[in-house]
């Protein structure tokens, strides 16, 4: 359990990988999701981008960015505490959780302009 | 008998006493000669025979492009029939990709990492010796199949169904999935050990954030690896199962689906362009600080941008498939991705710029390839963002712009450091320098003749020129850009031969190098020109990211045996186990010695190969047994036997051996392993709902085929199993044996109720698997499942033996703890089978 909460830490290289492993997460999730529910419940084209498909899949979105936003200013405020190798590991990790919020954002941006299955 | 007292070692600052240290640690770790050169497990040989072996390989895949650029210099050419042109083509991608960038790569790293990070050797130097042996016997195999005139002709995606039956009635398919199957064990192999290596054994004091950067960048390549090379290996057994048996994954009328193959091909390949280009740029970083003389700028950074490389390229594999058919929503995700990827390549572009803005660049013949990267991969890596864009992606697809863009980014980000690399390192490799004249006749005829060769191509593509055509009519407009790409193409071969002439010749008369010749900062500038056997007579304790530079009197003080480990009485070789974050050392890693046992396995595997290629299964089966018994025979002498480290004693205040600790490098190089089966189990259920979601004929029984009860039971046993070694573990870690042998056997008994269970539940199903898609996935799972708990029980069982020949034990607790990962493993995967082959379709329905 100690061990755990240790590697849970901000300032833990776990975080490293945690980010982007959230953002292949995320990207997983509405891949497989958006083609999973256009081959169940494909919406009427005329719809444009107003369906329920593309409502999900921006929820989904916005989550995932919030929580890595979150992560990203837990570890900018920790690396601050902190001197050497704890605060090189907590602002590489504040970067990369950086780096995934605005990789979900940018990649997520379609789901604004493109209906869903066509 | 060395009986080196180890009072003497730590007065090793006498020369004579360091001359004797020397001869004590050859004695040791040094290469027998003649037959025995076999069985050499050295990461400083086995390097090198990967990168000669590589350059063979090279010159082949490099006649083979002489051989298509000759085809197309002029319209309506038949200098070679359509079918061989296709061999030909297929064969320059397979070799060039899979022969030689790949086992390159991962030659330099096994030959560099070990040095750089102040360790005497890999972590697992048989599993070297295994990787170089199945990639040699793979390669032959593959490269035979030209002589014969059957090599593969799909192209070296080998995309379905052109690579299927149909299609493809020859044994050209079967010699790449066989043959490329057999070369992957070979990277997985590198795979696995490098990241061990670099995570736990690393010098005293050498924390993460203080690694030479190549180490960050071979780090990520090999994990790249462990999680990329499985979606391919799957889809290579399918195809060939499909081949094969008929079972049809990959044919619509059986219920599957030929994009499958695309999918698990490019899950696997467009990572793969990024292990290419990841250790390459870790050459760069790693030259430019030398020849600027400061140090990166931004390490931070450069890491960053490694991390974020080995993480979003893994999303972008269907950019190389926009043109099936898939939703625009989902393009736009694989295109955003695809942009994304450009942002921590920009980011490393713009470290090495600053670098030598703010240093006082030489520019030295290996700096001149690095300056020949920057240019190529730069322009490549805009037509990569070019090609990210949906509209244009189509405009362009399947044409020689997609070749020249593939050709910028590969020869310009992967071939062009590695040469920088190789001038730069020359010295250790052979302790002489390379000709600056010769050298740079090669570069310019080089980077001319590319750029006429590929830069031209960009624009017979954009004319609609479409790539593997076998020849072309005259009045198409392409005849004058491919004659100049033709010309460009024999000065690029041209200069390539002067580079290697160089390479050659300097052997005999290049000037001998003096210690450190460029001035270099990193630890493998310590060794002696060239290395001995054990890299350091002693292992210093190093804090900062350029020990050379903070203190270049190291490599002297390490020479006198003034540092950690300079013991040779014992007869072990030994280096640091280290803490993964920290650098602290927590055990003493003894490593085993030369063996026979990895060049047996890799034998006995290329029968296997060759047997299943020519049909004869019999023997293959009697070989896959064979093999078996090798690789156990192999794991035998660890730990306690007599041929490992029967005697645990080590110099008062060094920490404990491995074997007697319960936290070696082992743990890590079976859970990195498990990484590897655990993406290929993921690939295997992407499979199986992919085909459920999409497949157009896909054909699912009202009722499951699969016996629930049958399953619980079988799963019930594995667990029950799973936990006695558990419980074993436990006890082990409270330093008590007590019961182990019964609880080893009776988790393998178990773990037979399971294989027994399972087979009658796969026997009742009566499976068509044959005749649909559905079956044929059910028998893979099923089988995967029955395969790792034979592991398990088999494993089990030796463990039992080993508690009672005494070499596993409280006293040697480690190897219960590895066999329990898989255990746990074997858990997880079997309910996960359960509930996606059983469970699911009687919820949802078919």
């Amino acid at each position: 359990m100690m061990s755990t909460m240790q590697r849970l830490h901000l300032t833990h290289p776990l975080h490293f990988v945690i980010g982007l492993t959230l953002w292949s997460g995320w990207f997983v999730t509405v891949y497989g999701g958006h083609a999973v529910a256009c081959e169940v419940i494909p919406p009427d084209p005329e719809k444009g981008v107003f369906t329920l498909i593309n409502a999900m899949l921006l929820l989904v979105s916005v989550a995932a960015t919030a929580l890595l936003a979150l992560l990203t200013v837990g570890c900018w405020r920790i690396a601050k505490r902190h001197e050497g190798r704890l605060r090189f590991n907590a602002r590489l990790s504040a970067g990369l959780y950086l780096f995934s919020a605005l990789g979900v954002a940018f990649a997520a941006l379609p789901v604004l302009g493109i209906p869903p299955c066509l | 008998m060395i009986t080196l007292d180890s009072d003497v070692t730590r007065h090793g600052d006498n020369p004579e006493h360091a001359n004797q240290l020397h001869s004590d640690l050859n004695e040791i770790w040094g290469n027998p000669r003649g037959l025995k050169a076999l069985t050499i497990v050295n990461h400083t040989t086995l390097g090198l025979r990967f990168m000669l072996t590589g350059m063979v390989f090279f010159l082949i895949g490099g006649m083979l492009a002489m051989l298509v650029r000759t085809q197309l210099a002029f319209p309506d050419q038949d200098f070679m029939s359509p079918d061989i042109y296709n061999q030909v083509t297929t064969m320059h991608g397979t070799v060039m990709m899979f022969l030689f960038a790949i086992p390159m790569l991962e030659g330099l790293a096994i030959y560099m990492i070990p040095k750089m990070i102040g360790a005497r050797d890999l972590v697992c130097p048989r599993l070297t010796s295994l990787g170089y042996w199945c990639y040699l016997f793979g390669g032959i195999i593959l490269t035979f199949s030209l002589v014969l005139e059957m090599a593969p002709n799909s192209g070296w995606f080998m995309y379905t169904p052109l690579s299927s039956n149909e299609y493809s009635p020859g044994l050209g398919s079967d010699f790449w999935l066989l043959g490329i199957t057999f070369v992957e064990i070979s990277a997985l192999s590198a795979g696995v050990e490098l990241t061990v290596s670099i995570l736990r054994t690393r010098t005293r004091g050498m924390a993460l954030h203080k690694m030479p950067l190549f180490a960050w960048y071979i780090l990520a390549m090999a994990l790249m690896i462990v999680v990329g090379f499985p979606p391919l290996i799957l889809g290579s057994v399918l195809l060939e199962l499909e081949r094969a048996a008929g079972m049809p994954f990959f044919e619509v009328a059986g219920g599957g689906d030929p994009i499958l193959w695309q999918h698990l091909f490019w899950l696997f390949g467009h990572p793969e362009v990024y292990i290419i280009f990841l250790p390459a740029a870790g050459i760069v970083s790693t030259l430019i600080p030398v020849f600027a003389g400061r140090p990166m700028v931004g390490y931070g950074w450069v890491v960053f941008a490694i991390i974020v490389t080995g993480f979003i390229s893994f999303g972008l594999w269907v950019h190389h498939m926009f043109t099936v058919g898939i939703p625009q929503l989902a393009q736009a995700f694989f295109s955003a991705a695809s942009m994304l990827v450009a942002v921590p390549t920009a980011i490393q572009v713009f470290v090495w710029l600053a670098t030598l803005w703010l240093g006082k660049p030489k520019l030295k013949l290996p700096m001149l390839w690095i300056v020949g990267f920057l240019v190529i991969f730069v322009c490549g890596g805009l037509t990569g963002v070019m090609l990210a864009l949906v509209p244009f992606n189509w405009q362009v697809h399947d044409t020689h712009f997609v070749v020249a863009h593939m050709h910028y980014v590969l020869v310009g980000g992967m071939f062009f450091p590695l040469i920088g690399g190789l001038y730069y390192w020359l010295p250790l490799f052979s302790g002489r320098m390379p000709s600056e004249t010769l050298g740079k006749w090669g570069f310019w005829l080089t980077f001319i003749g590319f750029n006429i060769t590929f830069l031209i191509m960009h624009w017979t593509g954009l004319m609609g020129m479409p790539r593997r055509i076998y020849s072309y009519e005259t009045g198409m407009g392409w005849d004058i850009y491919n004659l100049i790409s033709s010309v460009g193409g024999f000065i690029l071969s041209a200069g390539i031969a002067m580079m290697l002439v160089d390479i050659a010749l300097h052997f005999r008369f290049g000037k001998p190098a003096p210690h450190n010749p460029w001035n270099a900062g990193t630890l493998e500038w310590a060794n002696s020109l060239p290395p001995s056997a054990y890299n350091f007579i002693s292992l210093p304790t190093v804090e900062t990211r350029h020990p050379l530079w903070d203190n270049p009197d190291l490599p002297r003080t390490m020479a006198e045996g003034q540092h950690g480990l300079p013991v040779a009485g014992h007869g072990r070789r030994e280096m640091w186990g280290s803490d993964p974050i920290t650098g602290k050392v927590r055990e003493t890693i003894h490593l085993p010695g030369n063996s026979w046992w990895p060049f047996f396995a890799a034998l006995a595997l290329a029968v296997v190969c060759i047997s299943l290629l020519t049909s004869v299964y019999l023997l293959a089966g009697i070989a896959v047994i064979v093999s078996a018994f090798f690789l156990l025979r192999w794991s035998w002498e660890n730990g306690a036997h007599p041929k490992a480290a029967p005697d645990a004693e080590v110099k008062p205040g060094d920490p404990p051996l491995h074997s007697r600790t319960m936290d070696g490098p082992g743990l890590w190089a079976m859970s990195i392993t498990m990484l590897a089966n655990g993406s290929f189990f993921l690939s295997y259920l992407f499979g199986w709902f992919y085909l459920w979601t999409v497949s157009p004929e896909w054909r699912m029984p009202d009722t499951s085929p699969l016996s629930l009860v049958g399953l619980v039971a079988a799963g019930v046993a594995l667990t029950a199993g799973a936990l006695i070694a558990q419980k074993g573990v436990q006890r082990l870690r409270q330093q008590s044996d007590k019961g182990l042998a019964i609880g080893m056997f009776g988790s393998s008994a178990l773990g037979a109720i399971q294989i027994a269970v399972t087979v009658w539940v796969l026997l009742n199903a009566n499976l068509e698997v044959t005749e649909t898609t559905h079956d044929a996935v059910i028998m893979v799972g099923l089988l995967y499942v029955l395969l790792h708990a034979a592991l398990g029980c088999v494993l089990s069982l030796l463990q039992g033996l080993r508690v009672g020949y005494g070499y596993v034990g409280a006293h040697a607790p480690f190897e219960p703890a590895v066999v329990n990962i898989l255990w746990r493993y074997n858990v997880v995967t079997f309910w996960i089978v359960v509930g996606a082959l059983a469970v699911l379709p009687r919820v949802i329905g078919s």
